[in-house]
């Protein structure tokens, strides 16, 4: 018994402490009142003080425009828009678009960045001024990939700050290397989200050729596109691997064939494993603009936006054209190719292990960027009294429901077919489906319906998931009609309200920043911690030691 | 449509077979045409520290799909991985590509002053072949050699030339040497395995016990 009873002593202690140090306020309600009954409620002890987040320095909301491509410019013939916001496209690569490279000098070819044959143009079969014999070569590009030497993605690329998903997609084939120069990880110009639109006029014999420059198999559909079952040498040319042909094997090429009957804003993707390729981005624009005589079209719209050289037959009718393209990321499908680098492992992990039934998008792009970055190149820019033409697809997973602050949108064709006259409806909420085309038409007159005055007028999809970046809002394909007066020098818009400062950081996306950290200091910030609750927590582990040694103490000698 | 393909193998070949031109912003010696490009090629810039070329080296390197079928998890690749020359050595390239598709064969790590960006580039559409030279300088060294297409070095198109004995290896070499990154699904092992190779461990320890008490009990 003697041996025995110090143990005992001790647990018993332990015990004790145990219920002296638990946290009060994790004690249960009927606990809590039955205690303010017998000794009235616990004095007031203050909260933890605010803590304050450091910001890390943000990125340049509009870098410099070094090269000189936003201005107005008559190249070789060419007449190519003055671009008003920051980012635009080269203007020599739109010159040689709308050319052909095997027309231009060898000086516009070589500050295109085109190989010569990346979209050439013959014959003017007929006769009307323009070139109706169309071959384009389009590449396979993997952006942020695996690399075996570096823990960062190759090549670059990012959809906002610090939000880097693996994607793959139909480029042009520029001459050269996959990265900015030698010393750089960042994607090119030009080699980006999304695939190009591509713009060919009604009736041109038109080819295109796949050069599968990528790791896998990979097709090319038409979707929408007037184009026969199979090519002229008997060749599938749907670009179903079940039903139509054999894909197009890595280092291997295939030209598929079309003469469109019809004009209108049709679509192209990969057709392989499409519930994963078409989502890591293999899918583009594919625009039959309608005959017009002496109508050059601006072939590759890279990245989107704005035509800066738009066809006749748009120019008839409207002031401005965009292209706008929704796609979405699953986090889950896109970082496996950023895993290894065995093709076999990758091959299996996207196509057998992922499961697209169980798929949710992250991350939600316009024209391959995410805000913030959507305000240096994505928006719509207008004056007052404009008609502006937008080609809208939705390349994403889900419908989205696309709604535009202070103006209304009519619909005047449906995945490239024109409405009637009559029928054509005007909305502020437009349903997109999956894959689906909505040619739309902006009117800036000010008259309280179409617009309500210049601005910066955004324009989202009204469900929840696309206004944030992996549920961190603002975000996702967040973009603004915006009116040219309200555009800085740099093309930058003159916001109002608040700081944009934490959305240029990486840190805010990753969920490490206050969302109202800078409205008032303080007032929103995270709170420090618990002092007295950590004290408590550490008192109970040292009683809970005590107790266990003490039972075993007593199990063993007891 | 025959006929306008005809048309269009004229124009690329009559089109400016070689252009020197400067691009944008960088000052390579750059030559572009229908079968592809060429960079900082020298056949006659001596380096500061060569007082002469010491010797000749020609190679006819053959790139595409084909030579990696060796090579387990890759997809394309080069048929030589290493090249070997003397200091000051002028060394020629013939890169041919075997597939349909554009591939380069780009070395990194020249002098600046003489070579831009401190690189000689190749590159080859599908189908062509294309050759260009360099003088190296008298540094024993090992240069990168790969192809920056996306993705194409990682799965494969990568090889080091070695001036005299180099200066050691790169990573992820074909045949040559390891990956520094391998990626969590090389370092994932095979659990079940791991399993079975335990408790197989497991009943091999506790017969051996058994058997060894067994002993010492007689």
């Amino acid at each position: 018994m003697r041996r025995t009873g110090a143990p005992a002593w001790i647990a018993l202690l332990a015990v004790l402490g145990l219920l002296v140090s638990f946290p009060p306020q994790w004690y249960p309600r009927p606990v809590k009142l039955q205690l303010a009954d017998w000794f009235g409620p616990p004095d007031y002890h203050a909260n933890p003080p605010s803590v304050e987040t450091e910001l890390p320095a943000p990125e340049a909301y509009c870098p410099e425009d070094v090269p000189d491509w936003r201005q107005a410019y008559e190249i070789e013939g060419v007449s190519i828009a003055a671009a008003p916001q920051c980012r635009s496209d080269n203007p020599w690569t739109i010159a040689a678009s709308v050319r052909g490279t095997n027309n231009v000098s060898a000086d516009v070819l070589m500050k295109s960045g085109l190989t010569t044959d990346a979209v050439t143009k013959g014959e003017d079969t007929d006769g009307d001024g323009d070139p109706d014999e169309i071959h384009i070569r389009l590449e396979v590009a993997e952006l942020n990939g695996f690399s075996p030497e570096t823990p960062t993605p190759v090549p670059r690329y990012a959809l906002a700050p610090g939000i880097e998903p693996g994607l793959w997609v139909f480029a042009p084939k520029f001459a050269g290397m996959s990265t900015e120069n030698f010393e750089s990880m960042k994607a090119r110009d030009g080699l980006r989200l999304p695939s190009p639109a591509i713009r060919v006029e009604q009736g041109d014999h038109v080819l295109i050729t796949l050069e599968n420059t990528h790791y896998m198999p990979h097709t090319l559909h038409l979707h929408g596109s007037d184009h026969p079952f199979r090519a002229i040498g008997g060749e599938g040319n749907d670009g179903v691997p079940f039903a139509s042909e054999m894909p197009v094997m890595p280092g291997q090429s295939r030209t598929y064939e079309l003469q469109p009957r019809n004009a209108g804003t049709k679509f192209y993707h990969c057709h392989v494993q499409p519930q994963v390729h078409v989502m890591m981005g293999l899918q583009g624009l594919f625009i039959i603009e309608e005959n017009r005589p002496d109508n050059w079209v601006q072939t590759f719209n890279i990245g989107d936006g704005e035509v800066r050289a738009p066809s006749r037959a748009v120019r008839e009718n409207y002031e401005r054209e965009y292209d706008l393209h929704y796609t979405d990321v699953d986090a889950e499908l896109n970082r496996r190719i950023q895993q290894g680098n065995d093709v076999r492992s990758i091959t299996r992990s996207m196509h057998r292990d992922y499961d697209a039934t169980e798929a949710s998008s992250d991350y939600f792009a316009l024209n391959g960027v995410s805000f913030p970055y959507t305000f240096r190149e994505s928006l719509v820019v207008v004056r007052p009294d404009e008609r502006i033409k937008l080609r809208v697809v939705n390349g994403g997973r889900d419908g989205i429901a696309l709604h535009t602050h202070g103006h209304t949108m009519t619909v005047t064709d449906r995945d490239g077919i024109p409405s009637p006259t009559g029928a054509r409806i005007t909305r502020d909420v437009v349903w997109l489906a999956t894959a689906q085309r909505l040619d739309i038409q902006l009117n800036t007159a000010n008259d309280g319906q179409g617009a309500y005055g210049p601005g910066i007028w955004l324009f989202h999809d009204h469900g929840s998931k696309a206004i944030t970046s992996d549920g961190i809002g603002p975000g996702g394909h967040i973009s603004a009609i915006v009116y040219e007066e309200f555009l800085g020098k740099d093309g930058w818009p003159a916001t109002q309200g608040v700081s944009w400062d934490p959305y240029f950081t990486a840190a805010y996306y990753q969920r490490k920043v206050p969302v109202w950290d800078r409205y008032a200091p303080g007032l929103f910030s995270d709170a420090g911690e618990d002092r007295g609750l950590n004290i408590r927590l550490g008192l109970m582990a040292m009683f809970l030691a005590l107790l266990l040694a003490a039972l075993y103490r007593l199990g063993k000698h007891g | 449509m025959r006929g306008f393909f005809s048309a269009l193998v004229f124009l690329w070949f009559s089109f400016a077979p070689w252009v020197q031109a400067a691009t944008g912003h960088s000052h390579h010696r750059m030559s572009l045409d229908a079968n592809g490009a060429t960079m900082n090629a020298n056949d006659d810039v001596l380096p500061r520290d060569c007082s002469r070329i010491q010797a000749e080296h020609s190679f006819e390197v053959h790139a595409g799909h084909r030579y990696a079928r060796d090579v387990p998890g890759a997809m394309f690749g080069y048929n030589i991985a290493e090249f070997h020359v003397e200091p000051c050595s002028q060394v020629s390239v013939t890169l041919v590509n075997e597939d349909e598709v554009r591939h380069q064969w780009m070395l990194h790590g020249l002098p600046r002053y003489l070579y831009p960006g401190g690189m000689f580039h190749l590159e080859v559409s599908g189908g062509h072949r294309r050759t260009a030279s360099f003088i190296v300088p008298s540094d024993e060294k090992t240069y990168l050699v790969h192809c920056d297409m996306s993705q194409h070095m990682e799965k494969g198109m990568k090889a080091q030339l070695k001036v005299g004995r180099g200066s050691g290896d790169f990573w992820s070499v074909p045949g040559i040497s390891g990956d520094l990154e391998a990626g969590p699904a090389a370092r994932r092992p095979e659990w079940r395995r791991f399993a079975l190779e335990f408790l197989a461990a497991l009943l091999v320890s506790l017969l051996a016990w058994r058997w060894a008490g067994a002993g010492r009990r007689r």
